[in-house]
């Protein structure tokens, strides 16, 4: 029986509007819920003890919701998050935000002032509702206790369904309190997308005539969980493929004809491949600016099938010969069209090999690209990598290996520095067995370094990197290059001792300085049993290379001098 | 140039800020505003003109056409 099928079952007995919250929640098969308690959500949090909803307190809601944001994408099913009402309700706002800007499936759960009060400036009272319009899917304030079955079905329906995304439930006080007998409903099921045959048709004949196709994807592949489908044509075809950052791991990062990243901080390889194709098969990304760089001169030359879940986005931006909406996997399953493109992809291999990354940086000093390189080696094929945002974060999406999509959690859209660490939490929970480290930056860690204390909380045994060039070092380097050197409020220099924090939470940490301390650090990073903090010193002047500077064609990258 | 939108929608709490609030964002200026109600279904026409000339309103009718209320979208001017 599905969960809305569930829900659908008659209901006897008038039950609390509390009550009838956690069994909503309980019948989507929700295990962990993200929160934070406080007035307007007390009879919520009421109802809690005894059900099958293991709770974990974060420090602050915007981790509740982070959390809620990792987890929804590691699991593929609706993270949940929960907050009272005000301020509470208003700290989820850059969690939301977060998931909406990466489509991630999640139900954020709000208290709110009871009914009467409702637009009278009551204490705590805010209008996350209409706050938060911009950000989400779909949004509820429940009006009738009865309603809530039906409304949360239709919530984690709306999330998870099509193209996913957050959706808010705001509950006010009286209606949690009061009891009611559930109001019966439909279950939702989600519509079918019937295959484009006439588009299937002359997507083949594209690929049959293409002399030098490029392969572009990006996230949507891991929200539509088409690893296999767009692996099987990437290995079918052979044509070269280049990821979005949030398409990373969807053809494992080591396969042959991938060349990298794309865009702004991507490979050479990947955006020379772009600008000379003939061919751009786009699958489940969208011509982010990131990606595309100066939009008229991306892809110059090519033709384009667009492939996407999402009908908006198909000719949004970039108008495609061919569009198609529906299940990625059916659709690139549909595309057995071979092309005759053997001199393409030699000259493509070519160019991967001639820009490949260097990793012999000068000095004693540690060089993270190779720290971070050595760390993914060795932390294998079990690992999931959460990032923050910053110079870390691009350095991971170069230099790590993925074998699939959700062993990289980074903020992709919203760029939310703080991601990391609640983003470890969420992940640790999703998935247990695996090996999860957040690498994260000296500015980033600190904007939610309080989550240290839900790590020890429930002894997660995160695995914490945390870069430290005592700078906000994107933004210095953007100074550097773009504003004359005018370096402005990015000195950090007054951070705390990390290893010190760390430990005053009651976390394994330890800092190291030195190249030589490199192979000893991931070993007892990797090998240790709990949370573990490595407080790693870093050149402050290294820069991300590749770059294509603002408002450029990404063939014109500036690159670290070789 | 300008153009109209005409969106038949389920009524529901928000779903009239929602949609224009979209239409807004999107990169449209709302010039005009119509709306009728039968029971549960309603429409909406807007009279629309884009910010920049390079915003689509065929894109925008598929936006809107996401939202969980909106039923259905048509789209008509000199816009493409």
């Amino acid at each position: 029986m599905s969960p809305a099928a569930a829900h659908a079952a008659p209901a006897a007995e008038p039950k609390t509007g509390a009550r009838l919250v956690v069994e909503a929640l309980e019948c989507e098969g929700v295990r962990h819920i993200f929160g934070y308690p406080g007035g307007a959500i007390m009879p919520v949090y009421d109802a809690l003890p005894g059900s099958k909803l293991e709770h974990i307190l974060v420090r602050h809601e915007q981790a509740a919701a982070l959390s809620a944001d990792a987890y929804g994408r590691v699991t593929g099913q609706p993270g949940v998050c929960i907050a009272t009402s005000g301020p509470g309700a208003t700290n989820l706002i850059t969690g939301i935000a977060n998931a909406f800007l990466d489509s991630v499936p999640m139900v954020a759960i709000t208290g709110q002032v009871a009914s009467p009060l409702i637009g009278t400036d009551a204490f705590q009272e805010v209008d996350i509702f209409g706050i938060t319009l911009p950000i989400v899917k779909h949004s509820y304030i429940v009006r009738s206790t009865a309603d809530i079955p039906r409304i949360f079905a239709e919530a984690f329906h709306i999330a998870r369904s099509g193209r996913p995304g957050p959706v808010l439930i705001d509950l006010p006080k009286d209606v949690v309190m009061l009891a009611a007998a559930p109001a019966p409903f439909e279950p939702f099921v989600e519509e079918e997308c019937p295959i484009d045959e006439g588009g299937i048709e002359r997507a083949n004949a594209l690929i049959a005539e293409a002399r030098a196709p490029v392969l572009y994807f990006g996230g949507g592949i891991a929200i539509a969980r088409a690893e296999r489908a767009l692996r099987d044509f990437s290995e079918r075809t052979g044509m070269p493929s280049v990821a979005t950052l949030k398409g990373l791991g969807g053809v494992p990062t080591d396969t042959p004809s991938f060349l990298g990243m794309l865009g702004m901080h991507g490979m050479r390889a990947a955006n020379v491949a772009i600008d000379n194709c003939d061919l751009l098969i786009c699958v489940g990304a969208r011509f982010d600016d990131r990606a595309t760089g100066k939009l008229d001169t991306f892809a110059p030359r090519a033709k384009v099938i667009h492939i996407d879940r999402d009908p908006a986005e198909i000719g949004k931006l970039r108008r495609a010969e061919v569009g198609m909406c529906g299940d990625l996997s059916q659709i690139l399953d549909r595309l057995t069209a071979l092309p005759e493109a053997e001199p393409w992809k030699e000259q493509c291999a070519a160019q991967k090999a001639l820009w490949a990354m260097s990793y012999d940086a000068p000095g004693s000093g540690i060089y993270a690209p190779a720290l971070l390189k050595q760390l993914s080696e060795e932390a294998g094929d079990n690992a999931i990598f959460t990032c923050d945002v910053g110079q870390h974060q691009m350095w991971v999406a170069q230099h790590c290996r993925f074998t699939r999509p959700q062993a990289h959690l980074t903020s992709a859209g919203l760029g939310t520095m703080g991601y990391g660490v609640p983003a470890g939490v969420g992940a640790l929970l999703a998935e247990p067995e695996a090996t999860v480290i957040t690498v994260s930056g000296d500015g980033s860690i600190m904007m939610n370094i309080h989550e240290l204390a839900t790590i020890r909380r429930y002894r997660l045994p995160l695995k914490i990197l945390l870069l430290d060039n005592s700078q906000l070092g994107m933004v210095r380097q953007w100074q550097e290059l773009f504003f004359n050197e005018n370096f402005s409020e990015i000195d950090l220099a007054d951070n705390p001792d990390f290893a010190e924090v760390a430990r005053a939470f009651g976390i394994e940490a330890f800092t190291i300085d030195h190249r030589s301390q490199v192979s000893a650090a991931i070993e007892r990073l990797l090998k240790t049993d709990g949370p573990i903090l490595c407080h790693v010193r870093i050149d402050p002047r290294e820069n991300v290379w590749p770059l294509v500077p603002p408002n450029s064609s990404n063939v014109q990258m500036m690159e670290k001098s070789r | 140039m300008s153009g109209r939108v005409v969106i038949d929608f389920a009524r529901a709490e928000g779903a009239l800020v929602r949609m224009i609030g979209l239409v807004e964002r999107r990169g449209f200026r709302v010039r005009g505003i119509v709306m009728a109600e039968e029971a549960e279904k309603a429409s909406l026409t807007l009279d629309v003109q884009p910010l920049d000339p390079r915003r689509s309103l065929d894109v925008l009718a598929l936006q809107l056409g996401r939202l969980h209320e909106v039923r259905q979208v048509s789209v008509s001017g000199t816009l493409s």
